[in-house]
């Protein structure tokens, strides 16, 4: 296992949107801890930054939000992705796949000679 | 559109306030709480999971500043507290926040009146759809431009033209408008019939006025104050015959809310069509102004080479009437590039009082942030950047530029009442039509925001230039005190520009009440009235009705004599009617053969009616008719002038080829207005040279009221149609002296302006001194100085400002008041009693200036000052 990375700039709202649209209606701790979960533990998520993200998604309208109840029962808040919200996840993964294709490419310049 | 709709929630989430908080709370709560589960669930202990988790999130607090960011508008709330704090610091020093505010309410008022001002008389286009496509057309003479034409020869210009869709013609005339037993002159045009339809702004109007004009019958087109004020805006009105100027006019239409014809100072509120009886078809009568409107497709060269070109023809075939005239075409963007430079020089001038109020504002602002350094201080050293403490004394400045605006709105609204009081007195209404609109008030809040940076940025930086350590520690308010500063200079300035306005105005209002008691000719303490006569008769008809209105004064009780005259006492209208008059025997000067002499035709009442009195010889008697010899009184100049060795009378003299013979000397009398030269003048027997239209004027025993409406009476059972106006000596005596009166008032106030603004400058310098020597001050008092010996001190350094200030005043004045001697009527330029009253009120406004802080420095406990080490 190598160093922890930190999250990128720009990078947490795609997961936070891709989590959401894979579990569905997730409280934020629990998206925090999907995030860990899927990156294999190389993501060190500063758990502090991802409310700010959220409230900014939600101003956006991209997810809404409401009290529920988790599985351990207790009273939590629970986020889910809007109409826009999913359409904007197929969006953003396709301009994030495209990108990192294009940079593949260039960081393996030796198959192409 | 994302972008917007998160601004948009977080504009609400500034009045979410405590509810969102506690929201938030909950679920950071909530957060804590699962992941200690975890924690414990994964083998730690109930404090070390918990730790871990409060790490993890990275502090409570934190969190919740980093959410509440996103989640409001951090810049407005910040701004929000800081104007609530800015407020509470005012309201707690009322003085200073009312100086200044009032100060900068002056400020900006002034200049959002000029500026409106400039806008109405300067800038102002047409009153036209699509103005900038409007051309004025002039002619070019070698006398310079020549802005009138003859109505043939505007019909010809429009003729011949591709690049113009028409050409409106109008002149300036007044009518008379009867309504009960009232009458009222009002200020009309007569335009060329497509004058409505060309400008555009109402085109049913337009096709209506073009119809009616064609079909020849008399109608008009009435303003709409006219239609409120006469008719009650009666709705059927249109259609319907109204009486002016005793003849009935057919209502075509009511013009446009607001409209007010061509010339912004001259507001037309009747439009009548150009027919024969204006000169229609003589092309020799240059009676009217043209304006075009350009075809979108050309330009305004295209339209000049095109007009010169038909100019040269006109000239060509009217050689007579058109020689020499060339005509052009200014257009919108020409006329406004003209008017640029009085408006920037007007500009200028309010820039600099605005500049003054903003000096001395900041001037107050830099006194009062000394006064607070250690509050400054201690929130430094709390940890507020300089940006931030700026940031906030900048709002305090913006406060008070706002308060300042809004008084200012209501400034230059009231000083826009004030032209109807400014306006010379006349029967019509003049006068520009000022508003506060759009760009006026947009212009104000540009204003008021460059007010703020100007006063308030400047103390705000030096107020926070400071290393937080000493400041806290110390009363000291570093350095020692500059006497030659950037302010001290701008107050000597601001004083010495107050001497020498007040100066001014003191010689100004000196010959003004001196001039009130100039020898006019005539006995202006009598109670005289005026009554324009014109019933527009033949000429014996006429003679008969004036003889019988003349006749029927006299008999009225209260009336003391009556006398008819051609024109009236001390009125440009008519005044400078003249006859051509030659002496024989007699050379006049440069081998003229007459000589142009003003004059006036009077009956044999008339001076002892007016009180001139006759030197020499006699007075016009009844006698005098038509069929006598003609007879003529010169005046005493005109004796003196022609016949300066021996006596006038019996002397021949030639009036437009009529002999007469000289029968009196009467005393000079002013003409036209009271600071006239003296000239030579002649009355002749209004018997022998009849007119359709003349002055009866009345001498009533007490105030002449009752002998109006007696004599109105009289006039209405004698034609009720006549068209009659009235004025008393005193309207003649306020409209005479109005140009002395305005003139003295302008300069009076604004020399009292300047110094208030110099007062105020001085008090802030010396307010400020006295708080950087509050410790000197103190120790003086501790070893012994008394509370006089410290006013006195202080007093001493203000009044330096207040003797530096008057010296270059009297200095600047005894320089330029030779300027005024041409508007000065027995008053020299040098009147002692004028400098000394200057300096006088210059001295004693400065006292009250440095008294205050004097006060205050002597009220300074000189324990309290030292025990602050």
């Amino acid at each position: 296992m190598g160093e922890k990375t930190d999250v990128w700039q720009g990078t947490l709202t795609l997961m936070v949107l891709k989590t959401l649209e894979s579990m569905g209606p997730q409280h934020g701790y629990g998206v925090a801890r999907r995030i860990e979960q899927t990156s294999g533990d190389l993501l060190q998520l500063n758990y502090g930054t991802l409310y700010p993200a959220l409230l900014k998604l939600e101003q956006e309208g991209y997810i809404r939000s409401r009290w529920g109840t988790s599985e351990n029962n207790r009273k939590a808040k629970f986020y889910e992705l809007t109409k826009a919200g999913q359409r904007r996840v197929r969006k953003a993964a396709a301009e994030w796949e495209q990108t990192t294709e294009i940079l593949a490419r260039f960081l393996a310049p030796a198959e192409e000679a | 559109m994302r972008r917007l709709r998160a601004l948009w929630m977080r504009f609400r989430g500034l009045c979410q306030g405590q509810q969102a908080d506690n929201d938030f709370a909950a679920e950071v709560k909530s957060h804590v709480a699962m992941h200690t589960e975890d924690g414990i669930r994964a083998g730690l202990s109930l404090d070390e999971a918990r730790r871990q988790a409060l790490v993890r999130l990275g502090g409570v607090e934190q969190v919740r500043q980093a959410y509440r960011e996103r989640r409001t508008l951090p810049l407005i709330e910040s701004l929000v507290s800081d104007a609530g704090y800015g407020l509470r610091g005012l309201l707690r020093s009322p003085g200073f926040t009312a100086v200044a505010v009032l100060t900068l309410a002056l400020g900006i008022g002034a200049t959002s009146t000029v500026f409106t001002v400039a806008d109405a008389a300067l800038l102002r286009s047409w009153p036209a759809s699509e103005p900038q496509r409007m051309v004025r057309i002039v002619a070019s003479t070698p006398q310079g431009a020549d802005y009138s034409f003859s109505y043939p020869d505007a019909v010809d210009l429009a003729a011949q033209s591709r690049t113009l869709e028409g050409i409106i013609a109008y002149a300036r005339y007044a009518a008379t408008i009867h309504s009960g037993s009232e009458s009222q002159a009002l200020l009309d045009e007569v335009v060329s019939p497509n004058y409505f339809s060309l400008l555009g702004t109402d085109p049913g109007l337009g096709r209506r006025f073009a119809a009616a004009a064609q079909s020849g019958q008399p109608c008009v087109v009435i303003g709409n104050a006219v239609w409120q004020r006469f008719f009650g805006s009666d709705p059927e009105l249109v259609g319907k015959q109204i009486l002016l100027s005793g003849r009935n006019y057919t209502v075509v239409g009511i013009a446009p809310r607001g409209f007010r014809g061509m010339t912004a100072f001259i507001p037309a509120e009747l439009w009548f069509p150009i027919t024969a009886r204006y000169g229609a078809s003589e092309r020799g009568f240059r009676g009217f102004e043209l304006v075009g409107r350009l075809r979108p497709e050309f330009t305004p060269a295209q339209a000049q080479a095109e007009l010169e070109a038909t100019g040269q023809r006109l000239a060509q075939a009217y050689p007579a009437v058109d020689k020499g005239r060339t005509v052009t075409v200014i257009s919108e963007r020409q006329r406004l590039r003209e008017a640029a430079t009085p408006t920037a020089m007007l500009m200028g001038a309010v820039g600099i009082v605005l500049l003054i109020c903003c000096a001395n504002v900041a001037g107050l602002i830099l006194a009062r942030g000394d006064a607070r350094r250690k509050e400054i201080a201690m929130r430094l050293a709390l940890g507020a950047t300089r940006f931030r403490i700026v940031r906030q004394l900048l709002t305090e400045s913006m406060l008070l530029a706002l308060i300042g605006a809004g008084l200012g709105l209501i400034v230059a609204v009231e000083l826009f009442r004030l032209q109807s009081a400014l306006m010379p007195p006349a029967k019509f209404s003049l006068g520009l039509d000022l508003h506060l609109n759009a760009a006026a008030i947009l212009f104000t809040i540009a204003v008021s925001m460059l007010a703020v940076i100007l006063c308030g940025l400047l103390p705000a930086i030096q107020a926070t230039k400071m290393s937080c350590a000493p400041a806290l520690k110390s009363d000291e308010r570093g350095g020692p005190p500059r006497r030659f500063t950037l302010r001290g200079s701008l107050v000597v300035a601001e004083i010495a520009m107050a001497a020498t306005l007040l100066t001014a105005s003191g010689l100004v209002v000196k010959s003004f009440l001196v001039s009130l008691k100039m020898n006019l000719g005539f006995d202006r303490e009598k109670h005289l009235v005026f009554f324009d006569l014109g019933p527009g008769y033949d000429l014996a008809r006429s003679a008969a009705y004036f003889q019988q209105a003349e006749t029927s004064a006299a008999a009225l009780p209260g009336v003391r004599h009556a006398a008819l005259a051609q024109r009236m006492l001390l009125s440009d209208f008519g005044g400078g009617a003249e006859k051509r008059v030659s002496i024989p025997g007699i050379e006049l000067p440069q081998g003229q053969t007459t000589i142009p002499v003003k004059f006036n035709a009077v009956d044999s009442g008339y001076f002892q009616t007016v009180g001139t009195h006759l030197l020499d010889g006699r007075e016009f008697t009844m006698a005098d008719g038509p069929h006598t010899a003609r007879v003529a009184i010169v005046s005493r100049t005109m004796a003196e002038r022609y016949w300066p060795a021996s006596t006038a009378i019996g002397r021949q003299i030639v009036v437009d080829g009529k002999p007469c013979q000289v029968v009196g000397v009467a005393e000079d009398a002013k003409i036209i207005q009271p600071h006239e030269a003296l000239e030579a003048y002649i009355y002749l027997p209004f018997a022998q040279w009849p007119r359709g239209e003349a002055s009866l004027i009345l001498e009533s025993e007490q105030d002449g009221r009752p002998v109006i409406a007696a004599m109105r009476n009289v006039l209405q059972t004698m034609d009720r149609n006549a068209p009659l106006d009235v004025r008393t000596v005193d309207y003649l005596m306020q409209q005479a002296f109005w140009e002395d009166r305005i003139t003295a008032a302008f300069v009076g106030i604004l020399g009292l302006l300047v110094i208030f603004f110099g007062a105020l400058g001085l008090y802030g310098v010396i307010s400020f001194a006295v708080n950087r020597r509050r410790r000197e001050i103190g120790i003086r008092m501790a070893l012994g100085a008394e509370r006089n010996d410290v006013v006195r001190m202080v007093l001493r350094e203000g009044m330096a400002f207040a003797a530096i200030g008057s010296v270059i005043g009297l200095i600047a004045s005894l320089l330029t008041m030779r300027v005024l001697s041409s508007v000065l009527y027995g008053v020299k330029p040098t009147d002692p009693l004028a400098f000394a009253g200057s300096v006088a009120v210059v001295i004693s406004v400065s006292l009250i200036a440095c008294w205050i802080p004097a006060r205050r420095a002597a009220s300074i406990d000189p324990m309290q000052a030292l025990r602050t080490e």
